[in-house]
C-alpha cells in the first residue's frame, strides 16, 4: 500500500512546489508566500460529491491518498449538485466563506457557475500539463473548472426482458409491452438530443429544431415512463420495477456489481457522452484555497485518475490508461477519437444555454 | 419566627420589590392596558421575518433569468408571472395540487372523525392508549421514511404484490402514480387532522348527547344535528391545516408519483435548483402562497373564525 503511494507523493511535492512556485512568479500580489499557504494547512478540505458508488470511488482514488500524503482530512458533502450551486452563490455574492472547498459537478452546472463568476481559476494547476484536450473548458476563459473524465449515458436493461438480445433502438421504449417500466432522468438530462434523433431529427437539428425529440417525448408520455435520479435508477432496476432505463453507465455498472441483473448497451442512435469537472469556489481563506487547488491537482495525477476512473469505470482524461478489463472494448468507454465520433456530444455552451428551455419543454410534455 | 427567617424573607420581599420597581421602569403602570400586546411581539417579529422574506421574493419575482451570466436582470417586469400564465404546465400542476388537497383534506376528515370520537368516548382506557399511541407513533417517523416505507410495501416486489402472485392474481400498480400521492398524503396527514378534531369532540358533553336522545332524537339524528355541528370547529381548524400542508407538501409526489404527477412545490424546486431560475421559482411560490392564503380567508369568511372557538371580549363568538 504505502509503496503504490512512493510516487504520488513525488509527484505532489513536485506539483505543489510548481504551484507555489508559478503562483508566486505569475502574481506578485499574493498577500503571503505560497511557501507560506503551505505550511498553513487547513483542518480539513470538504468535497461535495454524489453518494453511492460515485462517493466510494471518490473516496478510494482521491480523498484517501490525498489525506495520507497531506494529513489533511477530506470530509464529503453529499448535498445534491443542484443544491449546494445557490448556497456557493449565495456565499460568494454575500462575501462569506462558502460551504465546500471543492465542487465535483457536471460539467454544465461547472459553466453555469462559471458564467456566473464564482469559481476559481485552475489555471496555474501543474497536472493540467499533458492531459486529454477533454480536460479543457468550452467556451470559457482559462480554467474556471476542469474537466476530469467523460462518461455515457447508456441504454440499460435488464436481460430477462430482451430474450432476442440487446434493444438495437431507443425506439424500443416505445413498445406498449414496456408501459410503465422505463426511466429517465426527471429532467431530460442525457436523453434530449437522444430523443431527437429517435424522434427522426438529425444532431444538426440541436438546438434549433428540437421538435423530433419533443414529438418522440409525447409518444414516449403515452408509455408512462418512471422519471427519477441515479439512486432511483438502482432502486428501481432492484426490485424489478423498470426494465429498461437511459442512466449512466456507472450506475448500471454499480448496479451489476451489487448483484443486479443489469446489461447495457449503445443503440444505433447513439448515447450522449459528457463530462464532469471539479472546481473550487470564491471566497475561501487563502491557505484553504490553496488546498482546494492542491485537492484538484492532485485528483488530475496519473495515480488518481487511475484509481478513480477505474472505480468509476470511466475513462479518464489523463492519457495512456487501460480500461477497467469489464470494460474493454465497451462503446460505453471511449477511448479514441472514433469511438467519441460514435456518441452524441453537445458542447457546453449548447447545453448551458438550453438546458432550462429543454427541461420547461420535457416538464411541459411529461407533467402534463 | 426566628430571626434568621425573618431576615431571609426580608430579603427576599426586598427583592421582590426590586424586580417590581424595574419592571415598572421598563413596563409602566399607564402600558398596562397593552400587556396583550407586549405577548404578542414574538408572534409579530416571527411573522414580520417570513413578511421580510416574502418582500425579497416579491422582488425576485418581478426579475428575469439571464442566461448569459445566469444572474437575474436589473430592471423590473411581469415576464415570470407571464411564463406561468403563458405555460399551460404549471396550470395543470397547480389544479393537480389543488385537487389532491381537496381530496386528501375530504378523506383525511372523513376517516379522523370516528378515530377522533372513540378515543374521546370510549370507556376502556386501554383502548384510549392504544389509539393514542397509534395516532403519535407516525409523528416520530419522518415523512420521507415513510414514504420510502410504502414504496417497499405497495412496489413491484412488495408485500401486497408478493401476496397477489402467491394467490396466482396479477400484479397490481401500486404506486408511482396520482393514487398513490394521495394515499400517502392520506396517510400522513390523518394523524394532524384527528389531533385537532379530538379537542372538539371532548368540548361536546356527554350529557348534551344524552339530552338528545332523551328527547326522541335516534343516534344518527343526534350525530347530526348536535355532534356534528358541534364539532364543527374541530372540522375547520383539521380542514385547513390538512389542506394547507397537502398544498405545500413536496415528498410525497417526489417519492410516490415516480417523476410525473409533481405538485406545485416540486415546480418551485425545479425552477429554484434545476435550472437555476430564482425569478420564475419565487413568483411560482408566491401565487402558491396566495392561493393558500385566499383560500384560508375565503374559508374564514364564510364560516367565521368563531367555528375555531375564538370569542370576543364579551364571550360572543367572533365572525
Amino acid at each position: 500500500m504505502s509503496r503504490r503511494f512512493i510516487l504520488p507523493r513525488r509527484r505532489f511535492l513536485q506539483g505543489t512546489a510548481g504551484l507555489a512556485g508559478t503562483a508566486a512568479l505569475g502574481t506578485g500580489l499574493v498577500s503571503k508566500p505560497m511557501s507560506a499557504l503551505a505550511q498553513d494547512r487547513p483542518a480539513e478540505i470538504i468535497v461535495r460529491v454524489w453518494g453511492g458508488a460515485w462517493g466510494d470511488a471518490m473516496r478510494a482514488g482521491v480523498a484517501d491518498p490525498f489525506t495520507e500524503m497531506t494529513g489533511i482530512p477530506v470530509r464529503f458533502d453529499f448535498t445534491e449538485d443542484n443544491e449546494i450551486r445557490p448556497r456557493i452563490w449565495a456565499a460568494v455574492d454575500q462575501g462569506r466563506v462558502p460551504p465546500i472547498h471543492v465542487n465535483w459537478d457536471t460539467t454544465t452546472n461547472a459553466t453555469i457557475s462559471a458564467l456566473r463568476g464564482v469559481t476559481v481559476d485552475l489555471s496555474d494547476l501543474p497536472n493540467l500539463d499533458g492531459l486529454l484536450p477533454l480536460h479543457e473548458p468550452v467556451g470559457l476563459e482559462g480554467y474556471p473548472l476542469v474537466n476530469t473524465y467523460a462518461y455515457v449515458y447508456v441504454c440499460a436493461y435488464r436481460p430477462e426482458a430482451f430474450p432476442d438480445g440487446p434493444p438495437q433502438s431507443w425506439r424500443v421504449m416505445l413498445d406498449p409491452q414496456f408501459r410503465g417500466r422505463i426511466a429517465l432522468y426527471d429532467d431530460g438530462i442525457g436523453f434530449n438530443p437522444i430523443a431527437v434523433i429517435a424522434g427522426g431529427g438529425t444532431l444538426d437539428d440541436i438546438p434549433d429544431n428540437m421538435e423530433p425529440g419533443y414529438e418522440f417525448y409525447r409518444q414516449l408520455r403515452e408509455n408512462q415512463p418512471l422519471l427519477g435520479e441515479d439512486p432511483d435508477f438502482t432502486a428501481w432496476f432492484q426490485n424489478g420495477e423498470i426494465d429498461l432505463a437511459c442512466t449512466i453507465s456507472v450506475n448500471a455498472r454499480a448496479a451489476r456489481q451489487s448483484g443486479i441483473n443489469v446489461e447495457w448497451t449503445v443503440p444505433e442512435e447513439g448515447c450522449k457522452v459528457d463530462t464532469d469537472g471539479l472546481w473550487v469556489p470564491q471566497g475561501l481563506p487563502e491557505n484553504e484555497e490553496y488546498w482546494a487547488k492542491e485537492y484538484v491537482n492532485f485528483a488530475l495525477s496519473r495515480e488518481a485518475q487511475e484509481r478513480w476512473c477505474s472505480l468509476l469505470g470511466l475513462p479518464p482524461v489523463y492519457p495512456g490508461l487501460a480500461p477497467p478489463e469489464d470494460l474493454v472494448g465497451d462503446p460505453a468507454y471511449p477511448t479514441t477519437e472514433e469511438d467519441f465520433a460514435a456518441l452524441v456530444s453537445i458542447p457546453s455552451p449548447t447545453l448551458v444555454a438550453n438546458q432550462p428551455i429543454w427541461f420547461q419543454n420535457f416538464q411541459e410534455i411529461f407533467q402534463g | 419566627m426566628t430571626p434568621s427567617t425573618h431576615r431571609r424573607y426580608t430579603l427576599t420581599w426586598r427583592l421582590l420589590d426590586g424586580i417590581e420597581r424595574a419592571a415598572a421602569v421598563v413596563w409602566p403602570r399607564r402600558l398596562h392596558a397593552h400587556t396583550g400586546y407586549l405577548l404578542l411581539t414574538p408572534a409579530v417579529l416571527l411573522v414580520g421575518l417570513l413578511v421580510i422574506g416574502l418582500g425579497y421574493m416579491a422582488e425576485y419575482s418581478l426579475r428575469e433569468l439571464d442566461l448569459a451570466t445566469y444572474r437575474l436582470v436589473e430592471d423590473y417586469s411581469l415576464t415570470n408571472y407571464q411564463t406561468l400564465i403563458d405555460r399551460p404546465v404549471y396550470t395543470r400542476v397547480f389544479l393537480r395540487t389543488l385537487w389532491a388537497a381537496i381530496l386528501v383534506t375530504a378523506i383525511s376528515l372523513a376517516l379522523a372523525f370516528p378515530y377522533a370520537y372513540v378515543m374521546v368516548r370510549t370507556g376502556s382506557a386501554r383502548l384510549r392508549k392504544l389509539l393514542l399511541i397509534a395516532l403519535f407513533l407516525p409523528f416520530f417517523i419522518g415523512q420521507v421514511v415513510r414514504a420510502y416505507g410504502w414504496l417497499i410495501v405497495l412496489g413491484n416486489e412488495g408485500l401486497i404484490n408478493t401476496a397477489l402472485t402467491g394467490l396466482g392474481l396479477p400484479r397490481l400498480d401500486l404506486i408511482y402514480n396520482y393514487p398513490a400521492v394521495i394515499f400517502g398524503l392520506t396517510q400522513y396527514m390523518l394523524p394532524f387532522a384527528v389531533l385537532m378534531i379530538v379537542p372538539a369532540v371532548a368540548a361536546i358533553g356527554e350529557d348534551v348527547e344524552l339530552a338528545s336522545e332523551g328527547l326522541g332524537a335516534n343516534w344518527l339524528q343526534t350525530f347530526r344535528h348536535v355532534v356534528l355541528p358541534m364539532a364543527k370547529p374541530g372540522f375547520i381548524g383539521a380542514g385547513v391545516v390538512v389542506f394547507t400542508l397537502t398544498l405545500t407538501d413536496f415528498a410525497m409526489p417526489e417519492i410516490l408519483g415516480g417523476g410525473t404527477s409533481d405538485f406545485i412545490a416540486s415546480s418551485i424546486y425545479d425552477s429554484f435548483f434545476q435550472i437555476s431560475d430564482f425569478g420564475l421559482g419565487a413568483a411560482i411560490a408566491l401565487v402558491l402562497v396566495a392561493i393558500g392564503s385566499l383560500l384560508a380567508i375565503a374559508i374564514f369568511i364564510l364560516v367565521g373564525t368563531g367555528t375555531l372557538g375564538v370569542t370576543d371580549e364579551r364571550g360572543r363568538r367572533a365572525g
